[in-house]
């Protein structure tokens, strides 16, 4: 009997080395062939012409090998979906920006790298709950720093100065933050959640979500994005962390007065951001109506939705579209880009992934119910993922004002690639934990 | 712990969220090409529009005058080869648009004619083949036009070259002009340029005839029987217009002339004589037969409207002057160079006048041949076959015996034509008409004006060079 179940978890596991290894092979098809087409294109079929898909198949196939050696027993899902996106992005950003392609690939090993690490390293989940403050002290110092040694990488001093520069390395203490942000608000959470759910006697459940234990680190965390908005002009990151926030205290608490009240400060907030900053004021007259400033103020917009409907059903194909009249494409705008050039079947395609590397996460969540901190930090990672999709690709649709956020594994950018990496690797060792009965 | 209920409705949530981008992406993709992609200001249209394969333009002779290349970025550039051939063909811009025969011929040079079945345009967007225009090849004579522009040199004006009696365009110069290849970053200068390049002479340019009505003054008294072999005494003396005193091209060294004779030295006194005479509702009842109150058009190109710019009506006002100064070609009345040259050519052609035409043949890109498309050869008849056996009969002998010396040094046969000065305000044009016949009824007829010069040596040397060059070419 033992023996007999010890072959079916054999067969099962080779079955899923074998489903994760088709679903990188069609993966590498793809990214191929797009490679193929741009290149032919390009009419350059050089060896550095190929040098970036070279890099991810080595990255997809040295990953691929090392978690069946080391997390056997992983989500056999997370690696394909991801090095399919970021395959995806490469070609993205070779097409958009050529310039930042070879440094995206440097990037993408590294951040492949980092995500084995995380994955790989045993600890990793334990020294996160245990040095939860440091790491937030870090985290909030460096984005302190920002605040007095931040610069741009374009070297504009207009642009937001969001990131800290070592040489010609520049990096994001915001993304790193909101990993840590999520990694400690699960740690908190592990520990409240028991008052939050407990049914006291003679005291209301409304009354004690808004006790000062329950709501105040609420108006901490918002105090906290205020501020990153305040001094950063960061509007992004601000609604993000605020939003991973309020849905991770929902999940823990299972209150509806939190979505509200949530909701609510984050009207608030708006309202008065609208008045105070010329910037979020910008973002908010060009949502509501593009079209008059439609060659000023409004052109990123504008070319964004012009790409939409350029792209049709099919798409124009890679490098047969105009997606670089969009100002920062290969940032914030990748997905009007891939529109343009995959059409509405290459957004199903990329929104699918996104859904079910969030479903998957949410899924490794549930598998840990009974290890709280887990849990938080399965759903954390998860909402973080799938709040910061939704941002920008509805934010470059016009669905909801525009949020300078990066989408996850397509755009350009060091930082935020190797914290969806990061990301990726802690739902990895997450979702390589045994279930507890 | 229990999460599920929580993350499950989270899971819900977040799913309507991806559910509404992917339902707005759709609405755009579906929507989109129709509404928002027409805006003026997508620059993919003007993109799409740069990637559209003009086909060349040849001369009647197979010669290449414009052609597209394309770039590197897929776009494509249209290349005009010969500088003389500029005003005839127009340009084609991004930018500025299109005009001359890039602008009559546009349809057919971006292939927009082309009826293409379900599959060529399947096959056309999935591989992303540009839109291909057909060839064509226009009546234009790369020889006659050149020679028309060099002879021209630093005049402005306008020459018109018709072939008779087909009505084929064999040149259609207007000068000063542009130059196309270079026509975007020249613009802004050419806008404010003296003599407006962009101007089509030719086609537009609503001239004062002057004495160049003598030859349907002419053409009418011999339609009306007035008899033109009648000796007048004092041929030479002036007729005064207003402020304007109109004497004869070269005083006659007899002055006791008939009006036919008298035409060859463009004598205006004879006609004045013959305007009184014959009296205005026959004037104006000739001209109209004439048709000069509908001037002729080419297919495609801009000509301005006739009752806005050639005044025909001659009818006397209360001012008797008025009327004289209109039918002596010094009042309301203008004319274009090709109206005088359509009419040049009905008087080589039996009176009938050709209607004029530049396109020639049409090749489409995805077929072998040249297929011709010479619109069918209608005529207008404009004077009886004698009347016009008679005018030609007297352009000749003007040329051979009248005031201008340098045609008389010609070496063409049969060749005849008048030559004719004309006021505006302070400044002079000078005109000429003429044919080379070949045989019967066949050979060129043109017209040419020179502005801000009373040089009729000039205007006969210039339109020597044009004939023999023409007359030499349809041989």
């Amino acid at each position: 009997m033992l023996r007999k179940s010890n072959s079916t978890i054999q067969y099962n596991l080779s079955d899923q080395y074998l489903g994760e290894k088709i679903l990188l092979i069609i993966s590498g098809s793809f990214i191929g062939i797009n490679f193929l087409a741009l290149n032919l294109q390009r009419n350059d079929m050089t060896i550095s012409a190929w040098s970036h898909f070279g890099i991810w198949i080595l990255c997809s196939w040295f990953g691929n090998w090392l978690l069946n050696r080391f997390l056997p027993k992983r989500d056999h899902f997370l690696f394909p979906i991801v090095m399919f996106l970021t395959g995806w992005g490469l070609i993205l950003i070779d097409r958009l920006a050529p310039i930042f392609a070879e440094r995206q690939s440097v990037w993408v090993t590294i951040s492949v790298g980092a995500m084995l690490l995380v994955a790989m390293f045993p600890h990793t989940l334990r020294w996160l709950r245990q040095y939860r403050y440091i790491l937030l002290l870090v985290g909030l110092l460096l984005l302190v720093g920002t605040i007095f040694l931040g610069t741009n990488p374009s070297g504009s001093e207009s642009a937001p100065q969001l990131w800290l520069g070592f040489g010609i390395v520049f990096f994001q203490p915001s993304e790193a933050l909101k990993i840590i942000l999520v990694a400690f608000l699960a740690s908190y959470l592990a520990e409240q959640y028991p008052i939050m759910r407990t049914e006291m006697p003679g005291i209301s459940r409304t009354r004690l979500m808004f006790s000062p234990r329950v709501f105040g680190p609420i108006l901490l965390m918002w105090g906290l994005c205020v501020l990153i908005l305040v001094w950063q002009r960061d509007l992004g990151t601000a609604i993000l962390f605020f939003g991973v926030f309020i849905l991770l205290l929902y999940v823990a608490s299972g209150s509806n007065l939190i979505l509200i009240s949530g909701l609510l400060l984050v009207i608030a907030a708006g309202l008065v951001a609208y008045r105070a900053f010329p910037v979020v004021q910008l973002r908010m007259d060009i949502w509501l109506n593009p079209w008059p400033e439609a060659d000023g103020r409004a052109f990123q917009i504008v070319q964004s939705l012009l790409a939409f409907g350029s792209g049709g059903i099919f798409g124009s194909g890679v490098g047969q579209g105009s997606p670089t009249y969009i100002p920062v494409v290969h940032s914030d705008f990748v997905f009007s880009a891939l529109s343009e050039e995959w059409g509405l079947l290459g957004i199903v395609a990329v929104v699918a992934c996104i859904v079910v590397l969030v479903s998957r996460g949410l899924q490794i969540a549930v598998r840990q119910q009974q290890r709280p901190f887990m849990a938080f930090l399965g759903v954390g990672l998860s909402v973080l993922l799938a709040l910061q999709s939704f941002m920008i690709m509805a934010g470059v649709l016009k669905i909801i004002p525009l949020t300078g956020v990066t989408l996850p594994y397509l755009s350009y950018g060091g930082s935020s690639l190797l914290a969806s990496f990061v990301i990726v690797g802690l739902l990895l060792r997450l979702s390589a934990v045994e279930k507890l009965s | 712990m229990k999460l599920s209920l929580e993350v499950n409705r989270l899971a819900t949530g977040l799913l309507i969220a991806f559910s509404v981008v992917t339902i707005t992406a759709a609405y755009w993709a579906v929507v989109g090409p129709d509404t928002i992609t027409q805006r003026q200001d997508n620059p993919r249209l003007v993109e799409q529009e740069g990637q559209i394969h003009r086909g060349d333009i040849q001369d009647r002779n197979g010669t290449t005058l414009v052609t597209s290349i394309e770039n590197s970025d897929r776009s494509v550039s249209r290349h005009y080869l010969f500088p003389e051939m500029n005003s005839a063909l127009g340009y084609a811009s991004l930018r500025y648009g299109v005009s001359g025969a890039e602008s009559a011929f546009n349809s057919i040079l971006r292939g927009d004619d082309l009826g293409k079945d379900f599959f060529d345009q399947l096959a056309g967007s999935l591989l992303h083949r540009a839109q291909r225009g057909s060839d064509i090849r226009v009546t234009l004579d790369l020889d006659i036009q050149k020679t028309a522009v060099d002879a021209f040199g630093n005049f402005h004006g306008s020459a018109v070259v018709i072939e008779v009696p087909s009505g084929a365009i064999l040149a259609m110069v207007s000068l000063p002009t542009f130059d196309p290849n270079t026509l975007d970053a020249d613009w802004e200068d050419l806008t404010r340029a003296d003599g407006n390049p962009f101007f089509n002479r030719a086609l537009q340019g609503g001239y004062q005839p002057g004495g160049v009505l003598q030859t349907p003054l002419l053409a009418a008294a011999l339609l009306a029987d007035y008899p033109i072999d009648n000796k007048l005494a004092n041929v030479a003396e002036p007729v005064q217009i207003d402020k304007l005193t109109l004497r004869c091209l070269e005083t006659p060294l007899n002055t006791s002339l008939s009006l036919a004779q008298s035409y060859a030295f463009g004598c205006p006194f004879p006609f004045e004589n013959l305007i009184l005479n014959l009296g205005s509702n026959r004037i104006q009842q000739a001209f109209k037969t004439f048709r000069f109150s509908e001037p002729p058009t080419l297919p495609g190109y801009v000509i301005l409207p006739a009752d806005e710019t050639n005044q025909t009506t001659i009818t006397p006002t209360s001012d008797a002057s008025d009327y004289l100064a209109n039918a002596l070609g010094q009042g309301r009345i203008t004319v274009t160079p090709l109206e005088m040259a359509v009419f040049t050519a009905a008087i080589l052609n039996d009176g009938n006048a050709p209607t004029p035409y530049t396109l020639f043949q049409i090749h489409r890109s995805d077929r072998g041949q040249w297929i011709d498309a010479i619109p069918s050869n209608t005529t207008i008849p404009l004077m009886t076959a004698s009347v016009s056996h008679q005018v030609r009969d007297l352009m000749k002998i003007a040329l051979a015996t009248g005031a201008v010396q340098a045609m008389q040094r010609s070496e063409l046969d049969n060749v005849g034509g008048h030559i004719a000065v004309a006021y505006t305000g302070d400044s002079t044009q000078v005109w000429f008409i003429g044919f080379a016949g070949l045989q019967s009824n066949s050979g060129v007829a043109m017209a040419l004006v020179l502005e801000s010069t009373d040089g009729t040596d000039q205007v006969a040397e210039i339109g020597e060079s044009i004939l023999a060059t023409a007359i030499s070419k349809v041989k």
